[in-house]
């Protein structure tokens, strides 16, 4: 085969500039992998959740009870868009597993019917027999963690009573992607568990004989789950129901909901970032290249080549570098693309997880980095094929620097080589402008990852170092008398004892609602307690409420509305509350009272269901013994785990992100100031010789070149500060939910780790360039006619 | 003229080049002596080693066996700090293609080197001296290719250095321009003393040097001393 001589030409150009070529296509791979990595790993997440969901029989709606009748279940029934309600046993229970000190809690579910709602995924083993009271199957997440299998025995303390449960199976459940314990803020599945048991076993564990105390319920698509949730809470408002949510606020659900939410708002924001940049670099690095073969293009045409053939031969050149870019964009993807799949894998609970090749997103991928490339390549393009063969092939006329400043950069009292670099950045602004916007991308990048760490240690420093400041939250399994507290201020260890009232209740304004518990806290709570936005802790007002910030914009409210409330539990009190204060708080939507107002307003006086408790260090491991044993014992959140495993978590996964994150950065800066310095030294070889033959030392020259460079780069550094700030404010934004708030900590510490880090990439360029400007030959460059 | 000290002198200087497979003898021991104040010219064909001469006496290029001996130090053997310093402190150079910087001004462009000089004169100075203080505030592309030129040996001078070498300053200018480029050079090295030596084809140039040297085949084949200097208004080609 024949290669035709221009495409030669575009091969042998490409292997000359190899490493300029390589820098661009590093940042096209950059766009290109965050794209295919970005929408195929949200699109995977999605559609195995979609497909799970639609196999499995995800419930749309759920309620819990107190206790109902099952005859009820025929009323839900016939509620108009209900296709299906299957009334459930959903009860705490607290295993007990020898050696374990810390305290752990599984949730027991009726295991549901072949026919059912919500149904297992089966890992291995059987569901239980009909008739065998005390078989069980259990999530596969806490049988990993505590080494359960088909046959192994499991003890379970179910209301108030050990029993032995033999376990013929281990699964997996649409209900529980992500399965986090009550009270905790991220899985831990050494602590939490589901155990999935008989309906007569449960019945009779928990006294509810032909009643139930959950209901889970599939809806005609399309009926509006508002009407639904209003008839199923009017019908179950006698029998303890404490208001029927929809997925978006079922807890895996929505974790997994606000994980798709965050990975789709930041794969919206780099592909853009890395493909702008890339075809920036494209545009430099080509005017240059056709600036250096003006007299060539020249003579191509004067010799018979038409304009778009010698286009074709430049885009050509490009369109190889836009495919090794593209190439290697796909194979980082893919491989990144599958490192974060089993990231997702370990984090959620899935039984399948598709990570699927979809040639779309490949496609598009390609085609949109391809026009990148192009879209630079034209812009330098235009302006020498417009000129007639006889212009091109005269030299071009001497750089003129008339008009860069002259006037202002000759007042400045600067040295002669100073003068050099002030106004080279000026001569060429879109150059110098798009060079330091590219940088600042790169700064930006960073910024806009590393505050997450700040972020995180603000969060926990709030959280638990000024708001929750207790050892240990014990939850009773049923609301008890305030004179438990005193029973409980007697086991070992207790220092302090506050107790709390959680009271489910349905908030409105307007035609905003949202469903949460109530938290009603003695007025001089000193363990738990609430926060002003500046940090000081908020005492309970006598008789209006404190909503966390994330509850008042959800519902539109400020410091002296009244806000709808309808208290879910005792005797539904309906009233009208005032808001007192917004506080701050970054887990869940939070309301808190008084606790002796909340026992008012809703009727039931002083009942709690828990306590807020300060330890004894020495007696910890005695206190948590004593209170696994404790039969009015729910569940117990201990401070020390919460948090580790919070961190431990977080770790793992920003670890990884933020590793990414610095080799897209990396890659951003290398490529800019690598092919900036390339070219300033390919335009300015020539006078760096002069310098070094009229007696400046190598150091001296390179300095030209290196200044320029350091102008950029730090130009840089504010431009790049400020875009990471608001792309970081942006992901707030975008992270926010129901269920968590990101707090924006961005200190002085992210953007000095962000800058050192885009600055080490441009002195590692730098150090290349300075190495080929000490190689310079001088006596060549001299001799050459420019 | 000829009597006075000797600033610069080669012994045995020999440089040999590989051109592919081929060595280049570029210079076949060259012994050669210039004094203080001298006006040299070098003529001789392309190839025949007359640059790489002079770019071993610039201290821009190295011999491969010889001495350069400058101011009793031999220059040869110097790492490239010292011929760094030896360029800075003592060296003028003139190119064919001026070299200017064309971010600068005629005057920034002297400046620069004054700035690093040992004990220059005033840029200001340098340019009176080439006849260009009118231009002082121009950007080479709004000069002339003579005017640039005049710069460039302006810059040269400017460091009063003891050695000033001009590689084909004319060879790219017409020749009522190169005649204006040679007064600013014999200019330049009456009035700052500078042993000056001009590489040309030009074999009219000859008639303004003290003395004149061929070079051919990589050695000195032939030394005439002028007994008379004509200005260069008086020269024609």
């Amino acid at each position: 085969m024949v290669i035709p001589p221009l495409r030669r030409k575009a091969l042998r150009d490409l292997r000359r500039l190899w490493a300029q070529a390589l820098a661009i296509a590093l940042v096209l791979a950059a766009g290109v992998a965050t794209l295919i990595l970005g929408s195929g790993a949200h699109r995977a997440l999605t559609e195995t959740r979609d497909r799970y969901y639609a196999d499995y029989r995800f419930a749309d709606l759920s309620t819990d009870l107190v206790r109902a009748p099952l005859s009820l279940v025929d009323d839900i029934r016939a509620i108009d868009g209900v296709l299906q309600a299957e009334p459930r046993i959903v009860k705490p229970g607290r295993p007990d597993i020898e050696g374990m000190a810390e305290p752990a809690s599984v949730l027991l579910v009726t295991v549901p019917q072949a026919d059912g709602l919500n149904r297992l995924h089966l890992r291995t083993g059987r569901l239980p027999e009909p008739g065998m009271a005390d078989e069980a199957v259990v999530s596969q997440d806490f049988a990993g963690a505590h080494g359960l299998q088909q046959g192994s025995q499991l003890a379970v303390v179910m209301n108030g009573k050990r029993r032995l449960l033999s376990i013929t199976g281990i699964a997996l459940s649409p209900e529980f992607i992500y399965a986090i314990g009550p009270g905790e803020m991220m899985p831990d599945p050494h602590r939490f568990g589901i155990v999935w048991l008989q309906r007569d076993t449960l019945e009779q564990a928990f006294d509810l004989e032909g009643a139930f105390s959950n209901l889970v319920l599939r809806l005609v698509p399309g009926i509006p789950e508002n009407r639904v949730i209003e008839e199923v809470d009017r019908l179950t408002a006698a029998y303890g129901g404490s208001g029927a949510t929809g997925r978006a606020e079922q807890t895996s659900h929505a974790f997994l909901d606000a994980e798709l939410e965050q990975l789709g708002a930041m794969f919206r924001v780099l592909p853009p970032i890395f493909l702008l940049v890339a075809a920036m670099l494209v545009h430099m690095t080509l005017s240059r290249l056709i600036m250096l073969e003006r007299e060539q293009i020249g003579l191509l045409k004067a010799i018979g080549y038409r304009s778009s053939q010698i286009a074709q031969h430049y885009l050509e050149f490009v369109g190889l570098i836009a495919v090794c870019g593209i190439l290697l964009g796909f194979a980082a993807g893919a491989w990144l693309g599958a490192g974060l799949a089993q990231l997702y894998a370990r984090f959620f609970s899935f039984p399948f997880l598709h990570f699927g090749t979809d040639l779309r997103v490949y496609g598009l991928a390609a085609i949109v980095t391809l026009a990148a490339a192009m879209a630079g390549a034209l812009q330098s393009l235009r302006g020498v094929l417009s000129l007639t063969p006889a212009v091109a092939m005269a030299p071009p006329a001497p750089a003129d620097f008339r008009h860069s400043s002259r006037g202002v950069i000759a007042l400045v009292p600067l040295r002669q080589t100073g003068r050099m670099v002030a106004r080279h950045l000026l001569h060429w602004p879109f150059r110098t402008a798009s060079s330091i916007f590219g940088m600042a991308m790169a700064v930006a990048i960073l910024v806009a990852s590393l505050w997450s760490f700040g972020s995180i240690e603000h969060m926990i420093r709030v959280t638990f170092n000024l708001a929750e400041r207790q050892d240990v939250k014990m939850v009773f399994a049923a609301p008890e008398p305030m004179r438990a507290l005193a029973d409980l201020r007697s086991m070992p260890g207790v220092l302090k004892a506050e107790p709390f009232r959680l009271v489910p209740a349905r908030l409105t304004n307007g035609n905003r609602s949202k469903r949460l518990a109530i938290e009603g806290r003695p007025a001089d709570a000193r363990l738990s307690r609430s926060l002003s936005p500046d940090l000081k802790p908020m005492p309970m007002p006598q008789d209006g409420l404190i909503i966390s910030e994330a509850l008042a914009d959800s519902l539109a409210l400020r410091p002296g509305d009244l806000v709808e409330v309808d208290f879910l539990a005792g005797r539904r009190a309906s009233v009208s509350i005032p808001i007192s204060g917004i506080s701050v708080g970054y887990v869940g939507l939070g309301a808190s009272m008084d606790i002796a107002a909340l026992g008012r307003v809703t009727g039931e006086g002083p009942i709690i269901s828990g306590a807020n408790i300060l330890l004894d260090e020495a007696d910890q491991s005695a206190f948590l013994a004593a209170a696994n044993a404790a039969p009015a014992t729910g569940f117990l959140n201990v401070t020390d785990l919460t948090v580790s495993r919070f961190r431990a978590t977080l770790a793992e996964n920003i670890t990884l992100m933020i590793t990414v994150y610095v080799t897209l950065a990396a890659i951003i800066a290398l490529g800019v100031v690598y092919n900036f310095s390339r070219i300033a030294l390919s335009e300015q070889g020539r006078e760096l010789a002069s310098l070094r033959v009229l007696g400046f030392t190598r150091t001296e020259a390179a300095s030209v070149i290196l200044l320029e460079l350091a102008v950029v780069v730090l130009l840089a550094q504010p431009l790049g500060w400020l875009i990471g700030h608001g792309i970081g404010r942006a992901m707030v934004a975008a992270f926010s939910s129901d269920l968590y708030r990101v707090p924006f900590v961005m200190g002085r510490r992210v953007y000095a780790t962000a800058s050192l880090i885009v600055i080490a990439a441009a002195l590692l360029s730098a150090l290349v360039v300075k190495g080929r400007i000490d190689r310079l030959d001088l006596i060549a460059v001299l001799k050459t006619r420019e | 003229m000829n009597q006075g000290e000797v600033v610069i002198e080669t012994r045995g200087l020999t440089k040999t080049y590989q051109n592919g497979p081929t060595p280049v003898h570029a210079l076949r021991g060259v012994d050669f002596t210039a004094r203080r104040g001298e006006l040299l010219v070098i003529l001789g064909q392309s190839g025949s080693g007359k640059s790489t001469f002079l770019n071993i006496l610039g201290g821009i290029d190295r011999p491969s066996s010889g001495a350069v001996i400058f101011e009793g130090q031999d220059i040869a053997g110097l790492g490239d700090q010292a011929l760094t310093r030896y360029r800075r402190d003592h060296v003028g150079f003139v190119f064919q293609f001026y070299n200017l910087v064309p971010s600068l001004t005629a005057l920034e462009n002297v400046a620069l080197v004054t700035e690093i000089a040992a004990r220059p004169m005033r840029p200001e100075e340098a340019l009176e001296i080439v006849g260009l203080s009118a231009r002082s505030g121009h950007f080479p592309a709004q000069l002339s290719g003579g005017e640039q030129q005049r710069v460039a040996i302006a810059r040269a001078i400017a460091k009063r250095p003891e050695l000033l070498f001009c590689d084909e300053p004319t060879g790219a200018l017409d020749s009522a321009t190169g005649i204006l480029v040679l007064e600013a050079l014999e200019q330049a090295n009456r009035s700052t003393g500078a042993t000056t030596l001009i590489i040309t084809h030009n074999a009219a140039i000859q008639q303004i040097a003290d003395r004149t040297l061929r070079f051919a085949d990589g050695r000195i084949v032939d030394e005439v001393m002028n007994t008379e200097r004509k200005r260069p208004d008086q020269v024609s080609w």
